[in-house]
C-alpha cells in the first residue's frame, strides 16, 4: 500500500473512531523496532487540529515449540499494549491516552492511536540541558509516585499479563548462556548470587517491565508520560524500582535514580503515594539482578548470526562486562 | 607466518585515523552515527590486538593458582564456571572474587575503558 493510500485509510479510520473530518497532516514514521512501528501525525477533529501517535505492533512470531526459551516469554501481543495503557490511565498513571484501537475492519493495520505528548525522551539532553534544570530535582520523587500508581493497576483488568518470578528469570538467563555457549565466570557469579538472594514472599502486581530513564517523556515541569509498555508482566513490583536504578540507565549522570535523583526521594514518594513500605535491600536485589538482565540482553543482541551482522548490534555484545562490573561494585558496596 | 610490515596494529591505526579525522567531519545523521560506531569497533580490535596477549598470560596464571592445576585459559575458565555454579567456591571467596574482578577489568580495558572511571 502506498503512503497516500495508507494516509487516506487512516483518515477514514480516525474520522470513524475519534471524529470527523480526520484530515491527516505531517504523517511520518518515528521509529521502527522489532516489536512495533511508531508514527506521528496531526488530524483535524471538528475544528481543532490534534497531535497523535499511531503504533502498529509487528505480528507475533509463531511459537517455536522447540525453543526452550519460549516458555519464559512474557511478550504481550495485538492490542494488549493499548488495553494496558487504558487500565494505567484509569489508575491515574500518566500513560499515553488511547483514543482508538484499530482492527482489520478499519482497513489499516491493527494498531492504536494515542494522544501525542510534547517533550524530550533523550536522556543526555535531559541530564545536561539548562531547560530541564528545574525538572531534574523533582524527577526521582515523580518516578516513585507514578510507580506506586502502576503497581495499583487492577490485575483483573489486564489478565493477559504473564507472571514471571525472579527464580524463573534466573532459569531463563541460565538457559540463554548455555544455549549460546558462553562461559563467563562473572556471569556465573551473578546468577548464583541471585539464586542465593531471592526476595522472600514478594507482592504480586502489574510490573511495567522497562521502567527506566529513556522511556519517560520529560518537559521543563518534569515527567509527563511513561512509555514502552510492551515489556509488561506481572510479578514482584520491586523489579521496576531496581531496574530504574541500574547504572546503565543513568546515562553517565551521578544520581543513582536514572542519573538524576536520589534513592531516598524515590522510596519516600513511593511510600507516600500508598505504594507500600520499601525495603532498600529488596530493591538492591533487583538493581543487581538488573545488571544480569542487561548483560544477557547484550549477549543476545551481540551474538546474532553473520547474516544479521550489523556494526551497532555487534558492538553491543562487547558491552556485557559493563553491567557485570557494576554488579560487583554494587554487591561489594562500592556504588 | 613470516612477519609482514607494517604490522596489523599500524594498519588499524591508519584506518581509524582516516575514519575519525577525515571522514567523520564530513558526515551527518545516519552515516555519521554508523561511522562513529565503526571507528569505535576498530578501536576495540586495536586494543585487543595490543593488550590481550599479556592479559591472557596473567589470567592463566591466576586461574592456575586458583584451581591448583595447569591448563589453557579456556579450559580453566570453563572449570571455574562449573565450580562457581555448583557451589564449590563460596560466593565471597576472596581469591575467586579478585580473579573475576581483574578479568572484567581486563575486558573493559579493551571494550570500553571509560566505564572503569565513571
Amino acid at each position: 500500500m502506498s503512503n497516500d493510500d495508507f494516509v487516506a485509510r487512516l483518515q477514514a479510520a480516525v474520522a470513524r473512531h475519534i471524529g470527523a473530518p480526520g484530515t491527516i497532516h505531517d504523517f511520518r514514521r518515528l521509529t521502527g523496532g522489532a516489536n512495533k512501528t511508531t508514527y506521528s501525525f496531526d488530524a483535524d477533529i471538528g475544528s481543532q487540529r490534534e497531535p497523535f501517535i499511531l503504533q502498529v505492533p509487528a505480528p507475533a512470531p509463531p511459537v517455536d515449540r522447540n525453543d526452550p526459551l519460549a516458555e519464559y516469554s512474557v511478550r504481550i501481543t495485538g492490542d494488549q499494549d493499548a488495553r494496558l495503557m487504558i487500565a494505567a490511565v484509569k489508575a491515574g498513571v500518566p500513560a499515553p491516552r488511547v483514543r482508538a484501537i484499530f482492527s482489520e475492519a478499519d482497513g489499516v493495520d491493527v494498531g492504536w492511536v494515542t494522544e501525542r505528548i510534547e517533550g524530550e525522551t533523550l536522556m543526555p539532553r535531559i541530564l545536561r540541558e539548562e531547560r530541564y534544570a528545574k525538572a531534574r530535582p523533582m524527577m526521582a520523587a515523580q518516578c516513585g509516585e507514578i510507580l506506586a500508581g502502576i503497581h495499583k493497576i487492577d490485575l483483573a483488568e489486564v489478565p493477559f499479563l504473564k507472571y514471571l518470578s525472579a527464580a524463573r528469570q534466573i532459569e531463563s538467563y541460565r538457559l540463554t548462556a548455555d544455549i549460546l555457549g558462553l562461559r563467563l565466570p562473572a556471569l556465573e557469579l551473578t546468577l548464583r548470587w541471585a539464586k542465593e538472594n531471592l526476595p522472600v514472599n514478594p507482592r504480586h502486581t502489574v510490573v511495567h517491565g522497562d521502567y527506566r530513564a529513556g522511556n519517560f517523556i520529560v518537559g521543563d515541569d518534569g515527567i509527563r508520560c511513561i512509555l514502552d509498555w510492551e515489556g509488561a508482566q506481572s510479578g514482584d513490583p520491586m523489579q521496576d524500582m531496581g531496574w530504574l536504578c541500574v547504572k546503565t540507565w543513568r546515562f553517565g549522570g551521578r544520581g543513582p535514580v536514572g542519573g538524576f535523583g536520589r534513592r531516598e526521594d524515590l522510596f519516600a514518594a513511593y511510600e507516600k503515594a500508598g505504594g507500600h513500605r520499601v525495603d532498600p535491600l529488596h530493591v538492591r536485589f533487583w538493581e543487581a539482578f538488573g545488571s544480569t538482565r542487561w548483560a544477557i540482553a547484550s549477549l543476545r543482541l551481540g551474538t546474532r548470526g553473520i547474516e544479521e551482522v550489523d556494526i551497532e548490534r555487534s558492538t553491543i555484545g562487547r558491552r556485557i562486562e559493563e553491567p557485570l562490573w557494576d554488579f560487583l561494585s554494587l554487591v561489594e558496596g562500592r556504588d | 607466518m613470516p612477519k609482514s610490515m607494517p604490522d596489523a596494529t599500524l594498519l588499524l591505526k591508519a584506518a581509524i585515523k582516516y575514519l575519525e579525522n577525515e571522514l567523520l567531519p564530513t558526515l551527518d545523521g545516519y552515516h555519521r552515527f554508523k561511522t562513529r560506531v565503526t571507528a569505535n569497533a576498530l578501536n576495540i580490535v586495536y586494543r585487543e590486538v595490543t593488550l590481550r596477549a599479556a592479559q591472557e598470560v596473567a589470567e592463566r596464571k591466576r586461574l592456575v593458582d586458583l584451581l591448583g592445576h595447569e591448563g589453557s585459559v579456556d579450559e580453566l575458565s570453563t572449570e571455574l564456571c562449573e565450580k562457581i555454579r555448583n557451589g564449590v567456591f563460596a560466593l565471597d571467596d576472596q581469591q575467586m572474587r579478585d580473579h573475576v574482578r581483574q578479568t572484567l577489568k581486563d575486558a573493559l580495558e579493551i571494550n570500553n575503558p571509560k566505564w572503569l572511571t565513571r
